[in-house]
């Protein structure tokens, strides 16, 4: 009998308890999204920011107002409700405070549909946390599917072409024979790029390329058959959003001779281009420009001597580099490319090396 | 008696146990399937599409495109790409390294060619999932090329440099097998290349033309280019090349552009 009598005390004590009067929203109360509007209809224009992080702190009790208490607050907007409390609290009495340091206060209960507040709001509210006043934010979009270089592009390729004035010198000859030959000649190189966005840039729901980095590749060819092949990185710096901001670049890359026109063949007859074993050089240069259309370049290349001593003597090649300055630019608007090839061309031609 | 009402007791409070919890009641949420078609049936990061961002770029490429350049909608692509089934590879490259002959028979010297590469590659394993596009990581295929390098130098011994000999150019021709493993599921997905196949090229100064083994890694952007290391090792030769590839369309303008300078300075 005892025992029955605990074994049915200890089932009473384990039966789940009577369901306990939750607060639940009505249909006559205003849920959760509808609470959020008619809180906001209240709130001072301008005090909604920071009265949201102050508010939750300094006042957790006006949290018993019943508006916000009969649906459960949503994180991102709990004090629209406990600001709306401060001024039926604290002001029951004052309709309208005075308005101070731009501020403007608008009362807009019964007023009509969203939004509450209007352009001037939103600039007392940026002028107030030092948001530009009047953001500059680009709407249209970037031109050849960011085959041209746009901070309005995420990533991007593009092909350059550079023309320029190079001028170039060789550091004599191995074997101590011969001066240290200098002469100007033209450069045209053609590059592929490719941009990722390494910084990026938040104006509103958009994204912006502040800087890019990415590999590159491409050919250098100068006078005498002269050319190479190169492959480094190259890196982009945005002054600005629009399609036609201001940029540095700066490019560096390693180099490898592919091959030049034989000088020891020019005695018979004209002088064959031939492929031409070379060690590794570098090629570094600074870029100022406009947009992803052209920039005014500054650089130089090195070119590794191939003298070690187990190599031949006739098949050893001499240190040699160069300065150079010129135009660069995507080849998708004419300019560049035709510049490049023309410099090809006229260096080809008319430039003939010590 | 009174163990009877007990027992009677206890078993009304057991059958008494609530077996439905009213949803409100517990956190427990049911979820509802509607539809069948709608569950996913693969999970990770292969085969989930990527989060939707509240930011983008305003040269956002549009979603959902079609494989560029292709036929059937992906069946033959002419550029490769994600969801090609079958795809050209056509591509020219550039690349320099070192040209090493056997100890004996001459220094190492630089070496650097340029390669025109043609081929095809397939999916054969296609997962199609429900509603969603077919995608394979694993893609293979055949390639051929043809290559122009810079010429080799030899001699006899290290102390005769009398008896060495060069020559101008080397031309290689391979063929090969290619194993690619795609890494996701973009547009231009990153994968990256294995080829072995066969080197045939003219050994050193020898003028003897003979077969060797050709062997590549490499790391590509869908098909529009990438970096490669790539061997030739044939007999007492053996050539290791780093380089860069483009596909023929994205190469054609610098191609282009090269010669027309060249055919306008006279060099042609």
């Amino acid at each position: 009998m005892n025992l029955s009598l605990i074994l049915t005390t200890g089932l009473l004590a384990l039966q789940p308890a009577a369901e306990t009067e939750l607060q639940r929203p009505s249909d006559s109360a205003p849920t959760t999204a509808e609470a959020e509007a008619p809180a906001e209809e209240v709130v001072p224009a301008g005090e909604a920011a920071p009265a949201e992080g102050a508010a939750e702190e300094a006042t957790p009790a006006e949290e018993v107002v019943a508006p916000a208490e009969a649906a459960p607050p949503a994180d991102d907007e709990p004090a629209p409700s406990e600001v709306a409390a401060e001024p039926t609290e604290t002001e029951p009495a004052d309709p309208a405070p005075t308005a101070t340091d731009g501020e403007r206060y608008v009362v807009s209960a019964g007023a009509g549909g969203p939004p509450f507040y209007d352009a001037a709001d939103t600039v007392a509210l940026r002028a107030r946390h030092g948001i530009e006043v009047e953001p500059l934010e680009r709407t249209e979009g970037p031109r050849w599917r960011c085959l041209v270089a746009d901070p309005a592009c995420g990533h991007s390729f593009e092909v350059n072409a550079l023309a320029a004035y190079t001028y170039r010198g060789r550091q004599g000859r191995v074997d101590g024979m011969g001066e240290d030959p200098r002469w100007s000649s033209g450069r045209a190189q053609y590059d592929f790029w490719m941009n990722l966005p390494v910084m990026r840039e938040v104006v509103g729901d958009k994204l912006f390329s502040r800087m890019t980095l990415g590999p590159k590749g491409g050919l250098i060819f100068s006078d005498g058959g002269s050319t190479w092949g190169n492959l480094g990185m190259a890196f982009r710096y945005w002054m600005g959003r629009g399609r036609w901001a201001p940029t540095i670049e700066f490019s560096s890359a390693l180099t490898f001779k592919i091959g030049e026109r034989e000088l020891k063949d020019a005695g018979l007859g004209d002088p064959k281009w031939k492929m031409t074993r070379g060690p590794l050089g570098f090629t570094a240069d600074v870029g100022f420009g406009l947009g992803g259309f052209g920039a005014i370049v500054l650089g130089g290349q090195y070119d590794s001597p191939l003298a070690r001593e187990e190599i031949p003597d006739q098949y050893r090649t001499s240190a040699g580099g160069a300065f150079f300055v010129g135009f660069r630019g995507n080849i998708l608007w004419g300019g560049p490319a035709a510049a490049a090839v023309a410099t090809h061309a006229i260096t080809q031609r008319r430039v003939q090396a010590p | 008696m009174s163990a009877f009402v007990s027992v009677f007791v206890l078993s009304s409070l057991l059958a008494a146990s609530p077996s439905d919890d009213p949803a409100g009641d517990t956190d427990l949420v049911e979820v509802s399937q509607t539809d069948d078609e709608e569950e996913p049936d693969e999970y990770g990061p292969f085969f989930e599409d990527e989060a939707p961002s509240d930011l983008e770029y305003l040269g956002r490429a549009r979603p959902g495109r079609l494989p560029v350049l292709s036929l059937g909608e992906g069946s033959f692509c002419f550029v490769e790409g994600t969801y090609c089934k079958a795809s050209l590879i056509l591509s020219a490259d550039i690349g320099a390294g070192i040209r090493a002959p056997a100890s004996d028979e001459g220094p190492d010297v630089p070496y650097a060619q340029f390669t025109f590469r043609g081929g095809i590659a397939i999916r054969p394993a296609m997962i199609r999932p429900r509603k969603r596009k077919a995608w394979g990581s694993w893609g293979v295929g055949v390639v051929s090329s043809w290559s122009k390098g810079t010429g080799a130098v030899s001699f006899g011994s290290d102390d005769d440099f009398g008896d060495a000999k060069s020559t101008d150019a080397t031309t290689t021709f391979r063929v090969a097998a290619i194993n690619q493993m795609w890494l996701s599921k973009r547009n231009h997905a990153a994968h990256l290349d294995f080829t072995f196949g066969g080197a045939r090229s003219e050994v050193l100064t020898s003028g003897v033309t003979l077969w060797g083994t050709h062997a590549e890694v490499g790391m590509g952007f869908g098909g529009w280019g990438g970096l490669f290391l790539s061997g030739d090792f044939l007999d007492r030769d053996t050539r290791v090349v780093l380089g860069f590839r483009g596909h023929g369309i994205a190469a054609g303008p610098i191609v282009a552009m090269a010669l027309a300078g060249l055919a306008a300075g006279g060099a042609l």
